[in-house]
């Protein structure tokens, strides 16, 4: 009887609390710059022990942040590289019917549910649109943290693009994790009021049914018969 | 032994006279009108107690103000001998008669730099007459040059600066009343110390106070838009908290002055010296990076608003985003509403 699927390494569940820890951190010290104006930011830079702090905690986070995304996406390389895990987060032409098939369904088009593999179109998004607004964010960040170097390679105008960049990326990044992903991992009626499967690494064999049937099918061949036959196995 | 006396007969006069009488300007002017009429101070320094009743009459205390009005301390004849050691102990001792009628003025400069230095018994620093004058007080701005060189008298060095400057060139060769002369910038009693970091960062609204006045700077085809693109900037925004902390910065950020000067400001389209034309902008920079390259003055976009014409890079990104992010979270919104639309439909 195996009611949980162990579907994150504990590596990967590091990551994510890396990752989590130090957007927030980048989010209170890079928004306490980014709206200096207001009343709450200028009482953060207080608390925080004046703006050349602020700004140096903010780099001190960057640069890990930094670090975990180099080191993940250099880690995820190797092992795909090497064969030992398969690319499943890579967008698949499926993904895009998928999309399509779930659109129909939502608005009653259609009462059939895409059937997802390992990640859904919907995670495989937000996977990417992180993976490249953090390589967005670190190279931007590293231009107006050096902008000196940055001026002996590139054209001056550079300097305040990239800050145009910086501020607009880190408040489209906060705003999708405060819409797109609280949504999907607390207030949406399938996890509320706590999706903790990045936390645990676990998630149960009904969710792994429902949500991810090729994948759950995969790791049990038997299982959809057994299913039927055994409610309750 | 004219003095003598004099002295005497003067004893004489006055004992004569009815007590309650305080003594008319004319009665002092029995010995001050004499040019020769000297005292000598402690120092061995000889100065002249000669009042010219001429320029005492066209000041602006002259019919309104007589002698014992400021020279209160007087009350007998011949004067009670009081040793200064010399000219500066004497004005002190004197400045504060100035306030039993100019109080404000007298109160304002107790919080002032030059008071810090007088408190400090740094024999240097002015007293009232030193910049007003004393038998001979004019209205302080008439010329409204005068100003300047009334502070030259100390400050040698910025006055020649300030002269050489487009500000100063304004106003002592044209006449021009647009300009700053001294006091606008620091205030002439309570002027408070500009190498403070307090002045420092304040910079950007004291030149705003004239450089956004939009009808002043029309007539001079200047951007009023100097302040707005300055704060916007990486300097601004850094200059603006460090001000709203209210703690001295640990570190130092550009203002006005850094780039354009301070007393030699020059006219950016026709002055080759000027340090924030193209020429000599890389120079300017390196005040402070001192590693800048070539390429590093174009981060600074000057005074100007992004725009397709100027800085393109600049602007293309900044119209992306704002059609970008409303986009992004518009699409990810209607999802998440379609997605409970449906989790209802199906109950």
């Amino acid at each position: 009887m195996n009611e949980y699927v162990t579907r994150f390494s504990v590596q990967q569940r590091l990551e994510h609390l890396c990752v989590m820890l130090l957007f927030l951190v980048l989010a209170v010290s890079g928004f306490a710059q980014k709206f200096f104006e207001a009343q709450w930011a200028q009482w953060l830079i207080v608390a925080m022990g004046g703006i050349h702090r602020v700004r140096w905690v903010h780099r001190g986070a960057g640069i890990l942040f930094a670090a975990v995304v180099v080191g993940h996406l250099a880690w995820a390389l190797y092992l795909v590289a090497s064969r030992r895990s398969k690319p499943s987060i890579v967008p698949t032409r499926k993904d895009f019917s998928d999309a399509v098939m779930m659109i129909r369904y939502y608005l009653r088009l259609s009462d059939e549910e895409a059937r997802f593999d390992r990640y859904d179109y919907r995670q495989k998004f937000e996977y990417w649109g992180m993976v490249l607004g953090s390589m967005l964010m670190i190279v931007t960040g590293f231009m107006l943290y050096l902008p000196v170097l940055t001026t002996r390679f590139l054209p001056g105008e550079f300097i305040p693009a990239a800050r145009i960049a910086h501020s607009n990326e880190g408040l489209l990044a906060f705003l999708v994790v405060i819409t797109w992903h609280i949504y999907n991992a607390h207030l949406s009626p399938d996890v509320f009021p706590f999706d903790v499967g990045i936390f645990t690494g676990k998630m149960s064999r009904e969710r792994m049914e429902k949500e991810h049937p090729l994948e759950y099918e995969r790791m049990h061949p038997d299982a959809e018969q057994e299913s039927h036959d055994h409610p309750e196995a | 032994m004219t003095l003598a006396a004099a002295l005497i007969s003067l004893t004489g006069a006055q004992a004569a006279g009815p007590a309650s009488d305080p003594p008319t300007n004319t009665f002092c002017m029995t010995c001050h009108d004499d040019p020769k009429f000297v005292h000598k101070l402690g120092n061995g320094e000889k100065i002249s107690l000669f009042v010219d009743q001429q320029v005492f009459a066209h000041s602006v205390h002259g019919g309104k103000l007589v002698c014992i009005d400021c020279h209160a301390d007087i009350t007998d004849v011949p004067h009670v001998t009081k040793k200064y050691q010399n000219r500066h102990a004497m004005r002190v001792a004197y400045y504060e008669m100035c306030k039993r009628c100019h109080f404000p003025e007298y109160s304002r400069l107790l919080d002032g730099v030059h008071y810090a230095k007088l408190a400090k018994g740094d024999e240097k620093a002015p007293t009232c007459v030193d910049c007003h004058g004393s038998h001979a007080m004019a209205k302080p701005a008439r010329p409204r040059a005068l100003i300047s060189r009334t502070c030259a008298q100390c400050h040698t060095a910025i006055a020649a600066a300030y002269a050489r400057s487009v500000h100063g060139k304004a106003l002592l060769e044209e006449d021009n009343h647009d300009v700053p002369v001294c006091t606008d910038c620091h205030h002439p009693h309570d002027n408070s110390n500009p190498l403070a970091a307090s002045w420092h960062l304040a910079i950007p609204q004291l030149c705003a106070r004239c450089h956004t006045n939009k009808p002043m700077m029309a007539k001079y085809k200047i951007s009023t838009e100097v302040l707005t693109t300055y704060l916007a900037d990486f300097h601004g925004v850094t200059a603006s908290i460090e001000r709203s902390e209210k703690a001295d910065p640990r570190a130092f950020t550009a203002t006005c002055t850094d780039c354009h000067g301070i007393h030699d400001i020059a006219r950016i389209t026709d002055d080759r010296s000027s340090p924030v034309i193209k020429a000599n902008l890389l120079a300017s920079c390196r005040h402070c990076h001192k590693a800048a390259g070539p390429n590093f003055p174009s981060a600074w976009i000057g005074h100007y608003e992004a725009s397709p014409r100027h800085a393109p890079l600049v602007w293309a990104v900044s119209v992306f985003y704002k059609i970008f992010i409303p986009f992004v979270i518009g699409g990810l919104v209607l999802q998440i509403l379609l997605h409970l639309w449906r989790v209802v439909v199906n109950r």
